[in-house]
């Protein structure tokens, strides 16, 4: 028997629920998958609904998971198997070694003397990373991580000199002993590759919505400068595919709530750094809930920002990586093959857990989302279970919490 | 703000539902179609607007409509749609309700529109036969009389100059008939409101039927345009060749069957041109035959095995493509089987197969401007159309 409860997946929704559950007097571990807690909040350069940048309001979830001794965290690590049952679950989790000192060194100034190269999977490809890296400033613990693979032969004679680093660490499982689980494993952005149509990703300037996150954050590839990647120039004339790949049953064949408030945003990140702007939004319905309703008609009120309705259905390489753009506009019938400087893809949310094989012994709904698992003392939180904005993906991590404090209470 | 009110027709929707357009009333209008058709037009695309008619029960707009006609079926806007919908089958099921509509005796194309009718189409031509074989077995004294010299002969039965020359002469013209008051009517209905202005000179209708003919048709350009819409992701058979092979041995046989006829009742004025049936298998007009009768099933064969290795999900046929598909398959095999019957000597096989050949080639003519293979003419008159109308 344990009191103890395992919250899977550090984004907002998983550090919403532990940190609820800690300050209720329960024991937390947190897994995370990746180095750093945060989740994709951390790579948004603003987020609703206030649009703040994410170090706003991560910085104090992190302050109150330091200043919470019942909060324990596990970033590189992984759930590999669960056995037992509600109110006494043994969770087997895999660890992958960091290879770096468990104090916070910073090793920039080693990091920049590397010549190993990754593509930096917090960019989504945008940029480069080195072996030994930190995704942004404010991570969370502020570690760097030592990616073995990516090492050069001469940065391994680098780092073989190197203090508080032990590139020999080998992965190890532990096992934690807990009443109850929250599952807040979150999303990922749908793979581009697979819209053939919209060019499979292989489009010279057209990105995806998260991509143009990455552009646009301070912490990202050009430091905030929302440029075409294929000459650093600023884009003079934009579209927005919406619905890239959502509502659409060959693809996520449902709605991801978001997408189009992304779009909005960025729209204004665009007109911010540059007024003189031609943004064009290609949509089927636009989705504004409740009060940002409000961010729809600021949009939509600026001269540059015209709305097309009508799907845009192909995408292909024009000349000086251009982008043609296909659409049809229902409301005149007319089809329209433009030329623009930069397409993104409003690509939407899909389960982590889709097409994954996971060891959580939870009923799936057909597109991946938790639907179901309470019976067993599983609790799902966040966009695991349904495609939410911040603020209601916290909400559900709260009310995860609660349902698992309460399973574990009393006993 | 203009006001219009829709004046749908409830049961319209129901029969295009019933025609092969089942999944119609999915589309949200996202106007993925639009694009994904390579062939659709800049200024008012289809099939997006075809889609929003049918679901509304526009039957005037979508009947009247010749963008259903420019559709070559390839189906990249149902592979592309996001709520399969599929809009290539609402197109057919639109272009199917115009094959039961437009021509009279009407009942010809309720029959025609699904498989209860079916009884009563193979029945008519089956009495029809049936008649003509007994009253010449009656004339002969026996239903399987061999010629003088031993040989099977089908005109022994199925005598040219009185039985089967004279029906289906009156069914080739009446079907002619019928088809040219179709697209007298198609041409009248497809007509703008208003006024057209051409500027320069008009061409006549005949110069631009004869540019479909050597632009479209010979070359089978449209089924190539058709490939080149956006990247589907979705393995797609081509149509282009089995649609080339049947197309061209409906000529050969056509012409094959025109060189008999002209050798036989011209050969009743010029002996020299005279053409004896059954020819033997090395004269050069049997040698056609045979090879328009290979290309056939070849052709058949192709195209009913891309139908049936289709993805069920965006694609299915209908009662009408079965129909075409079966009844040309069932022509080619009795014909084929009439010969090898005839050629190894068995009498009475040979002379069934023959009268069901007869059955099956007379359904194919008689009904064809209420069967899918009434797009040949149809689909012609609307290209020629739209060449007379300046849109492509």
């Amino acid at each position: 028997m344990s009191n103890a409860i395992l919250v899977v997946g550090g984004g907002f929704a998983g550090l919403t629920a532990a940190i609820e559950a800690a300050e209720l007097g329960r024991d937390v571990y947190i897994v995370e998958k990746t180095p750093w807690l945060g989740g994709r909040v951390a790579q948004l350069n603003k987020y609703f609904p206030k649009l703040c940048p994410p170090s706003c309001g991560l910085e104090i979830q992190f302050q109150r998971i330091r200043k919470n001794p019942r909060i324990k965290f596990f970033t590189q690590a992984e759930l590999i198997g669960l056995v037992g049952s509600k109110g006494d679950y043994t969770a087997k989790i895999r660890l992958t070694p960091r290879r770096t000192a468990p104090h916070n060194v910073d090793f920039s100034l080693l990091a920049s003397a590397l010549t190993g190269e990754a593509d930096n999977e917090f960019d989504f490809g945008l940029s480069k990373r080195k072996a030994l890296y930190k995704a942004m400033p404010f991570a969370f613990p502020g570690r760097y991580v030592l990616d073995a693979k990516t090492l050069s032969k001469s940065d391994m004679a680098r780092v073989a000199g190197a203090k508080f680093i032990d590139p020999t660490q080998e992965s190890r499982d532990i096992d934690l002993n807990v009443g109850a689980l929250v599952v807040a494993t979150g999303w990922r952005p749908y793979d581009m590759t697979r819209l053939t149509n919209l060019g499979a990703g292989r489009v010279r300037n057209c990105i995806s919505n998260m991509q143009l996150e990455r552009l646009a954050s301070p912490f990202g590839p050009t430091g905030g400068k929302i440029v075409r990647p294929s000459d650093n120039c600023p884009p003079m004339n934009v579209a927005f595919v919406q619905c890239a790949g959502s509502r659409d049953q060959n693809h996520l064949n449902y709605c991801s709530y978001i997408c189009c408030m992304a779009t909005f945003k960025q729209c204004l990140y665009l007109l911010e750094q540059n007024p003189n702007v031609r943004i064009t939004i290609y949509y089927i319905d636009l989705r504004a809930p409740g009060r940002y309703v409000n961010v729809l008609e600021k949009v939509k009120a600026q001269p540059n920002v015209s709305f097309v309705k009508g799907k845009a259905a192909e995408v292909a390489q024009a000349e000086d990586d251009r982008v043609w753009l296909t659409a049809e506009d229902a409301v005149r019938g007319e089809k329209l093959k433009l030329v623009y400087d930069l397409v993104v893809l409003a690509t939407g949310m899909q389960p982590s857990l889709a097409g994954v094989k996971d060891f959580l012994p939870l009923p799936l709904d057909e597109d991946g989302f938790i639907a179901g698992g309470e019976e067993a003392g599983i609790y799902a939180a966040g966009c695991a279970r349904m495609p939410l904005d911040v603020t209601r993906a916290a909400r559900s991590g709260t009310a995860a919490a609660l349902k698992a404090v309460q399973t574990v209470e009393g006993r | 703000m203009a006001q219009y009110t829709l004046q749908p027709d409830i049961n319209f929707v129901r029969e295009l539902q019933d025609a092969g357009g089942d999944n119609l009333k999915r589309c949200y209008q996202c106007a993925t179609c639009a694009v994904a058709c390579p062939l659709s037009p800049a200024n008012a695309p289809y099939p997006r607007k075809e889609m929003v008619w049918a679901s509304w029960g526009l039957k005037d707009k979508l009947m009247k409509d010749v963008d259903i006609w420019l559709c070559h079926n390839c189906g990249n806007c149902s592979d592309l749609c996001p709520r399969g919908a599929r809009p290539a089958d609402a197109m057919a099921a639109a272009r199917n309700m115009v094959y039961k509509d437009l021509t009279e005796p009407s009942i010809i194309g309720k029959w025609m529109s699904g498989i209860a009718g079916l009884p009563y189409l193979f029945l008519i031509p089956a009495a029809l036969w049936l008649v003509v074989w007994s009253l010449r077995a009656a004339a002969k004294g026996s239903y399987f009389p061999r010629a003088a010299d031993g040989r099977i002969v089908f005109g022994e039965i199925f005598y040219g100059d009185y039985t089967i020359d004279p029906i289906f002469i009156i069914t080739f013209f009446g079907a002619c008939f019928i088809l040219y008051r179709g697209v007298r009517k198609l041409w009248e209905m497809f007509k703008p409101e208003g006024n057209m202005l051409v500027i320069g000179q008009k061409k006549s209708w005949i110069r631009h039927l004869a540019g479909v003919l050597m632009d479209e048709i010979v070359t089978h350009r449209k089924f190539d345009d058709c490939e080149d819409g956006p990247t589907t992701g979705k393995a797609a058979g081509s149509r282009k060749l089995g649609h080339m092979l049947l197309v061209y041995s409906f000529v050969i046989l056509a012409f094959v069957t025109a060189v008999v006829a002209l050798g036989h009742w011209g050969g009743k004025i010029v002996p020299a041109i005279e053409v004896h049936t059954p020819m033997s298998l090395t004269f050069p007009v049997k040698i056609l035959a045979n090879i328009g009768a290979l290309l056939m099933l070849c052709g058949l064969a192709a195209l009913t095995a891309r139908r049936l290795t289709q993805d069920r999900l965006n694609h299915v046929s209908n009662f009408q493509d079965w129909y075409l598909l079966g009844i040309i398959w069932l022509v080619a095999c009795t014909g084929i089987l009439s010969q090898c019957f005839r050629l190894a000597d068995a009498l009475k096989p040979a002379f069934v197969a023959y009268y069901f050949h007869l059955v099956f080639v007379w359904m194919l003519f008689a009904y064809l401007p209420w069967s899918k293979l009434g797009h040949f003419v149809y689909r012609t008159a609307a290209l020629v159309y739209v060449r007379m109308y300046g849109r492509s």
